[in-house]
């Protein structure tokens, strides 16, 4: 089993970094936050961010919250791989070999978080190039790193989950269109929660970005010590839904 | 020593769709089997069957000594699928398209059988080759080493000259021939084309709307339903008794077909009974498997495709 899923994982990978597209997606999506969403607030007073967001950085606010969203957003790649093998037939070349139907779920899953954890180095490089000063914590960045792999496995899981028995090429548009935003803004990915009317706090303190975010300013920002809750949180979310998408695959994972 | 393939009373149904109507057949070890019919016939079904991807509703069936339903796993260690449709990864080389192949099968020792495999299909120099730039000949070979990899019993094809050009599919038949004889594995392969079940399958079994309605060699069949076809295609209104006597009459769709046994001995008299009609063109079909399908199910195999797409759209509609 492992073996295999090793083999189709390699088989993502090679697919992933062969092509051009990705490269360009990779560095262009960091830049384009960076540079657009994280000037927005540039002409703000300096102790307006510091009550605001503890930080007289936005940019520096941003990132951890950016990354986190990310790995959810990079979740519907593993459907649409999935829907690809399905649409070109090749799903029925690997379970026409004693192949189980999770192997190539767990592939695809790790997909999808390899191609999310990738931009993480990424994006911090480019800020710091761009003149972001960081306060780090390492236990906190090892944690912060952990927790983000996990919140990925969980959002691909989600996304395969979804999307197990269809074929069709707008699934997983759709389904990211209307899971993505409302988690973003209902996370505190990009603005504190200090402000939020009570509904949107209620929603925040469930949402997995939220802990994503939060662990990275800590260990990126505040140098805070790491908070276990918030790892296990994200650890428990990705197993979760990693044992439901393997029940739900197995059981209704349809070649075409 | 048992069949390579023994199918018993196999049923499917897609919703309240009839898709396989208990069929039965074996394929023998080292025979070049086929089942032959339109399109919507159940042939992918049958195969979706035998390869452990579809359960059947009922009926039983036993590839390379195993149980496909109670052992899928066994089944699928001793069997190779080639598709319709070449598939393979494009983004990857022929060679990491092979290594991942063993990978699923969970062989270990398999490059030098890799080798020898590219080497018998011409292919070897190409192997460190992206596969996307690869022929569609040079695809389809790759593939069959894919499939032969792990020396399974039985490979199956799914219509595999479909959509080829006259020459690249005659070629493709010697390969098949070939492989069945140097790797001494059986074959069972779907097609409707009515040549290539005749020139390549040592026994083949016709099927029709999910039912086997005849099984044995080309010869066998042609001796035993096989007649000549006079067709005519009219204008204009008869009486189809009066041509009766020259032998069995079927007029469908602005055709009139007679079966008889000697058609270019009564072809002028049968004009001559139809001198009140526009005749548009005559045609004398000597016994083959088309006048044998013609026999046995009232159409041809072309004119069945008109109704089997009809037939899918029904399936597709059941599943949904």
């Amino acid at each position: 089993m492992i073996d295999k899923v090793i083999a189709l994982y390699e088989r993502e990978m090679k697919r992933f970094f062969r092509s051009r597209y990705m490269w360009v997606m990779i560095l262009a999506q960091p830049i384009m936050w960076i540079i657009f969403f994280g000037s927005s607030f540039s002409q703000v007073p300096k102790e307006f961010l510091e009550t605001f967001f503890h930080t007289t950085d936005y940019i520096a606010f941003i990132i951890p919250g950016e990354l986190s969203v990310s790995m959810m957003m990079v979740g519907s790649f593993s459907s649409m791989s999935l829907i690809q093998d399905k649409r070109l037939g090749y799903l029925r070349r690997i379970l026409i070999t004693p192949t189980r139907k999770s192997a190539v779920f767990y592939a695809k899953v790790l997909g999808g978080m390899t191609r999310g954890i990738i931009q993480v180095p990424i994006m911090i490089l480019i800020s710091l190039l761009l003149g972001v000063k960081y306060n780090v914590d390492w236990l906190g960045l090892l944690e912060w790193i952990i927790g983000l792999i996990f919140i990925g496995i969980g959002f691909s899981s989600l996304y395969g989950i979804i999307t197990a028995n269809t074929s069709d090429w707008q699934a997983p548009g759709v389904v990211s269109n209307l899971l993505n935003l409302p988690l973003m803004f209902s996370s505190t990915a990009l603005f504190p929660a200090a402000f939020f009317p009570s509904w949107l706090k209620l929603v925040s303190d469930g949402n997995p970005l939220t802990y994503a975010a939060e662990l990275g300013r800590d260990a990126l920002l505040y140098g805070d010590p790491p908070n276990p809750l918030y790892l296990l949180y994200l650890v428990a979310f990705g197993i979760i839904m990693l044992v439901i998408g393997t029940i739900v695959i197995e059981k209704y994972l349809t070649v075409d | 020593m048992e069949s390579a393939v023994i199918v018993e009373n196999l049923t499917k149904n897609y919703g309240d769709v009839l898709a396989l109507d208990h069929i039965s057949f074996e394929v023998k070890h080292g025979e070049i089997f086929g089942l032959l019919g339109p399109n919507g016939a159940g042939k992918t079904t049958t195969i979706k069957i035998l390869t452990g991807l579809t359960k059947p509703t009922s009926g039983r069936a036993i590839v390379a000594g195993f149980d496909v339903i109670k052992q899928p796993n066994e089944v699928k260690k001793r069997i190779g699928w080639i598709a319709a449709e070449v598939i393979v990864d494009d983004d990857l080389t022929a060679w990491e398209n092979l290594e991942l192949q063993a990978k699923l099968e969970g062989l270990n020792d398999w490059k030098d059988r890799a080798s020898e495999l590219l080497k018998y299909f011409g292919i070897y120099e190409f192997k460190d080759k992206q596969v996307g730039k690869f022929s569609t000949g040079m695809r389809k070979k790759l593939e069959m080493s894919m499939a032969l990899l792990h020396s399974p019993e039985v490979i199956f094809m799914d219509e595999p000259t479909i959509g080829l050009d006259v020459s690249t599919r005659k070629a493709l038949w010697d390969i098949i021939r070939q492989i069945n004889k140097d790797f001494r594995v059986s074959v069972l392969l779907t097609t409707h084309y009515m040549e290539e079940a005749d020139m390549l399958c040592e026994r083949i079994a016709i099927i029709n709307k999910g039912r086997i309605i005849a099984l044995g060699s080309p010869a066998e069949l042609k001796e035993k339903y096989g007649t000549d076809v006079i067709e005519i295609d009219y204008e204009g209104k008869t009486d189809q008794k009066k041509l009766e006597k020259f032998g069995e009459v079927i007029v469908y769709n602005g055709k009139i077909r007679i079966k008889t046994n000697n058609a270019e001995n009564i072809i002028a008299d049968v004009l001559k009974q139809l001198s009140d009609l526009k005749i548009k063109a005559v045609r004398i079909n000597k016994t083959s498997l088309d006048t044998v399908f013609l026999t046995l199910t009232g159409t041809t195999l072309e004119e069945g495709e008109f109704d089997a797409r009809r037939f899918y759209m029904t399936i597709r509609r059941a599943r949904r």
